[in-house]
């Protein structure tokens, strides 16, 4: 599904320039469960974006689904990504000013599913993540895990085939992080390739395949079970 | 501490700097228009305060009911000045003027066209203040044929003003001795006479006609005198010398005079009111008008408020920027009053500089505004010094009005709350702010719709059929010059090929005092059967001449003798009249001043109605008699190459009048300065107008962008999940652009009812048109959305995974 080539990615500031991703090359097969790891500052961020195709590389190749991305223009990006990626933050990014059920609605409205049928495909996800009771409410009136489970729910929404989730964790207690872990495993179980940021060795054992970054390359991957 | 407040306003100042630029332009640009408005106001406010006894000058107006209409004078009867010097003893010293017409003055070979003179009293100089600098004057102006010159007259003629002695000659026949030089009259003057001549030379000042009213005259009361109670008594005076003189020509008393629902009211208004609040028949200068001070005062308020507005919205909807600060403060022990202080120091600094450059601002466009205004200000040491400490406290008041809501808004904040962030969104609950906006736009579409209504009125008037037609008319100055020679001349211009006709008559359309009299349905004074009418002389091509049009009857022809006593009505007498035909229909003219004879005219035609005055009136009766008279000539042309032409008519006046200077104008230049002064107003209305909306922008513009940068979280989240720029342009300006709309919905009926006030005062107008409403609200939503979208579509350019990152 995934298949990158000597991906290069610097940023420059005034003084300095900095290789976020050094000639890094990874593929990921439709259906696995990747997890990323790495210390801070390794370029994991940056290549879920580039993943993401929130960001482009600065040199070498990203195949997509067979399609060459790596210089698509943001248009054509935007276009390939709401209908194919998914997105989970650590902060969940939910907007303060809509209702869970508007919240996770957006992507459908961008993706321009007419009104009835966005009713009926927002109250079956909201269903599944078990907070159907909580459609009404705003995003400050929830818990932590309840809000992640609604970011969960509006990156899948649109049946996505790839998520990218950001530290889904961070931001939540053990138990609450346990349950997004298991919503996860269900998705990837269910036929979503996914591919998770984090720092917690315990999420990533969720995974079928772990890559580790530092500055910018791969060090080690280690396919699990 | 102040200096801490100081050093920490201008750091937060530069850090911010966009918000800073918008503030400073804005109250800048505010400043500066209010300066110019102010200018003008105290230019408007201060006519006539130059004489010393300004407080105690009044001028003598009649109101006079007659035959039909109703006409307000500046002027009154010959004799009515010794009358009243006699019979009040509250009246210090009392003067005349009697208008006088243009005169060519001889300087060298040449003679000069000077329009400005007035014959005048010898009191002239005891009740207005016009230093002399040469000459006496007590004794200037007491012998016949005597004369006082202004400085820029005795340096025009003779290049020095030392010149009492010397003498001038009018139109190459009338010599004058110069009395006196007197220093220029100040621009803020409600006359601006150059030549005051001795009334003594005119005949006319020694009439004893009451029935009669020319001279303007002016009244000094002693201190302390109430002119209320002074003006109480002139009908009982005015009954008095006037009475014997009614009775004698009209055959009956005040009483009857009365019955008839006629009056004759002597009424005194300051003349430190004549400027702004004056508009009578045979005024001396075009005046103001008070309501335009009205008009500009409210705009320069306006257009500080939205500036002032600017300051507020902006320092609040930065709140949660400065809100860190606030709480750190606080929780390093500063006091509320503290931070009150330190926000009101960051706005005054904002307001200082905003001053400064306004000040310069007006200063740098005072010509351009002078230009568009048609005055002269200057300023003055004495401006200057008002200026100032004015310019200090508007700072100071400006500085905390502005301040005064972020200062309390920001100081409120609980530091707990504020540094756990859950002040983080300082746009929400923005009540307030989206009520200054509504509050700021109201104004700006106020104005908008004023601007295309004023605009509209004003074209309107000059497209009108006047019923006669004023283009490629050609007007030939001084013909009263010509002497006997003006037929000679006539006749020569008719020849010269491009010349349709040419015409020799007493008045022109546009001129503004024709002559009037009273016309008669008997051989006997009736007021019952009377009209109150203008009464011109012309010849029998002015009708052609002019374009005007007969709608029954005749024109006046040379071949018809009897057409010496024929009358040409209009069709306003035709209706005063009330004959079932007018045609060949008596009326009776006097021959004089005091209706001792009566002479009889029979009326030949009537013409259709055109309009002779300000089109803010209706038209009033005009009789027309055949008499070439020699005050105008009007000449219709019909060539390509009106240069060639003028070049043959003033061939053929330096024929006839070698002496005198050629001077001609267009007749539609004439009939447009009718209405310079509105065409003034409308440019200025429209300049301020286009200065509120840009400074209204310009706080929508920071708004927007504040908008845009509070909701950088959101539209990345959007733009990830799949959102496009119309989109999110779309999401940013629907909020302002309801704004603008209630706005439009408050502004669209004041500015209505508001304008239709003012078309009142215009006799013909151009009834509001609903599109004008639709157009101002649809340049505000324009406008505002050009404005807004500049910043929505920066920030829906902007690269999300940016945004997001700072979480």
């Amino acid at each position: 599904m995934i298949k990158i080539t000597n991906l290069e990615k610097f940023y420059r500031t005034e003084e300095v320039e900095t290789i976020a991703l050094n000639k890094l090359s990874i593929e990921v097969k439709t259906g696995e469960f990747v997890a990323i790891m790495g210390p801070s500052g390794c370029g994991k961020s940056t290549l879920l974006n580039i993943l993401g195709m929130l960001d482009d590389p600065d040199e070498g190749s990203y195949v997509f689904n067979g399609i060459e991305v790596a210089h698509f223009t943001e248009r054509k990006r935007a276009d390939l990504r709401k209908h194919n990626i998914g997105f989970v933050f650590q902060s969940f990014n939910l907007i303060d000013e809509l209702t869970v059920f508007e919240n996770v609605e957006l992507p459908l409205i961008y993706t321009g599913v007419p009104s009835s049928e966005r009713v009926k495909r927002v109250e079956e996800v909201l269903d599944k993540m078990q907070i159907m009771h909580r459609r009404n409410h705003y995003p400050q009136q929830l818990s932590g895990g309840q809000q992640q489970r609604v970011a969960i729910a509006r990156a899948v929404v649109n049946k996505p085939k790839l998520i990218l989730a950001d530290e889904p964790t961070g931001n939540l207690d053990s138990s609450n992080g346990n349950d997004v872990m298991e919503l996860l495993t269900d998705l990837n179980e269910q036929g979503t390739t996914i591919i998770m940021v984090t720092h917690s060795e315990h999420d990533a054992r969720y995974s079928h395949r772990i890559i580790r970054l530092l500055d910018g390359q791969t060090v080690m991957e280690n396919i699990m079970i | 501490m102040i200096r801490n407040y100081i050093k920490t306003a201008f750091r937060s100042l530069m850090k911010n700097k966009g918000f800073t630029i918008i503030n400073v332009l804005g109250l800048a640009l505010g400043l500066a228009t209010c300066l110019l408005i102010v200018f003008y106001v105290f230019d408007e406010l201060s006519y006539d305060r130059y004489n010393e006894k300004a407080d105690r000058i009044y001028r003598v107006n009649d109101d006079i009911k007659f035959g039909g209409n109703t006409n307000s004078y500046a002027v009154s009867p010959a004799p009515m000045a010794a009358a009243m010097k006699a019979d009040f003893p509250e009246i210090e010293q009392i003067v005349r003027f009697r208008g006088k017409g243009g005169n060519q003055v001889k300087k060298g070979n040449q003679n000069i066209e000077e329009d400005m003179m007035i014959y005048a009293d010898p009191s002239v100089f005891d009740v207005f203040t016009l230093p002399m600098i040469s000459g006496s004057p007590t004794t200037a102006l007491t012998e016949p044929h005597t004369i006082v010159i202004t400085e820029q007259i005795a340096q025009k003629y003779f290049n020095k003003t030392n010149v009492v002695g010397q003498v001038l000659t009018f139109n190459d026949t009338a010599q004058y001795k110069i009395t006196g030089v007197i220093k220029n009259i100040p621009h803020q003057s409600h006359f601006h006479f150059d030549f005051f001549i001795s009334m003594s030379t005119l005949a006319e000042s020694r009439d004893i006609a009451w029935l009669s009213s020319n001279f303007n005259t002016y009244i000094l009361l002693k201190p302390g005198t109430d002119y209320k109670k002074l003006e109480a008594k002139f009908d009982a005076f005015y009954k008095k010398h006037a009475g014997p003189q009614l009775e004698d020509i009209l055959h009956l008393n005040f009483a009857k005079f009365e019955q008839g629902g006629n009056y004759i009211r002597i009424n005194l208004i300051p003349v430190k009111k004549i400027h702004l609040y004056s508009n009578r028949v045979a005024e001396f200068d075009a005046n103001g008008n008070i309501d335009y001070v009205y008009i500009f005062s409210a705009i320069a308020i306006f257009i500080l408020l939205i500036a002032c507005v600017n300051f507020m919205n902006l320092s609040t909807a930065r709140s949660s920027n400065r809100a860190r600060e606030v709480g750190v403060r606080k929780v390093l022990g500063s006091a509320r009053k503290y931070l009150i202080a330190q926000f009101l120091t960051e706005s005054i600094i904002v307001t200082l500089l905003g001053a400064v450059i306004a000040v310069f601002a007006a200063w740098a466009l005072l010509p351009l505004f002078n230009q568009m205004s048609g005055k002269e200000l200057i300023i003055t040491p004495h401006i200057v010094s008002w200026l100032i400490p004015a310019l200090f406290i508007i700072i100071i008041v400006i500085g905390c009005l502005a301040g005064s809501y972020p200062a309390l808004f920001l100081s409120g904040f609980n530091p707990i709350d504020v540094l756990k962030g859950k002040l983080a969104n300082g746009f929400k609950g923005g009540l307030l702010r989206s009520f200054l906006v509504v509050f700021q736009f109201a104004i700006s579409i106020f104005l908008i719709i004023g601007t295309l209504v004023i605009y509209n009125q004003l074209k309107f008037i000059q497209n009108k059929d006047l019923g006669y037609n004023r283009d490629h008319v050609l007007t030939v100055g001084n013909i009263g010059a010509l002497g006997n020679s003006a037929n000679t001349f006539k006749q020569e211009v008719k020849q010269i090929a491009g010349v349709t006709d040419a015409s020799l008559s007493e008045a022109l359309p546009t001129w503004d005092y024709g002559n009037g009299t009273t016309l008669f349905k008997d051989q006997a004074p009736d007021q019952k059967r009377a009209l109150n009418t203008q009464f011109w002389g012309i010849d029998e091509d002015y009708i052609n001449t002019l374009g005007m049009k007969i709608i029954k009857g005749r024109n006046f022809s040379k071949e018809m003798l009897t057409d010496s006593t024929g009358l040409i009505i209009n069709e306003a007498a035709a209706k005063v009249l009330a004959f079932s035909n007018p045609i060949d229909q008596k009326l009776y003219a006097p021959t004089d001043n005091m209706v001792k004879n009566l002479k009889a005219y029979h009326i030949v035609g009537v013409i259709k109605d055109f309009n002779f005055k300000s089109l803010r009136l209706n038209v009033t009766p005009l009789v027309f008699r055949l008499d070439g008279g020699r005050g105008a000539f009007c000449v219709r042309v019909n060539s390509a190459n009106i240069p060639a032409l003028l070049a043959q008519i003033k061939k053929s006046w330096s024929g006839v009048a070698p002496n005198y200077q050629f001077d001609y104008s267009f007749l539609d230049q004439q009939f447009d300065s009718l209405y310079r002064s509105e065409q003034r107003i409308g440019t200025i209305v429209i300049a301020f107008t286009s200065l509120a909306i840009i400074i209204a922008c310009l706080g929508l513009f920071g708004l927007a962008a504040y908008a845009a940068e509070q909701r950088t979280k959101e539209i990345g989240i959007r733009k990830i999940l799949g959102a496009n720029m119309s989109t999110i342009v779309g999401m940013l300006s629907k909020d302002f652009i309801g704004l603008v709309a209630i706005a439009i919905a408050i502004a669209s009926p004041l500015a209505w009812w508001a304008m239709k006030q003012w078309l009142e005062g215009f006799a013909y107008r151009q009834n509001i048109q609903w599109w004008e409403l639709a157009l101002a609200g649809i340049a505000a939503v324009f406008i505002a959305f050009i404005t807004i979208s500049f910043q929505s579509i920066r920030a829906a350019l902007t690269n999300p995974v940016k945004s997001l990152r700072s979480e």
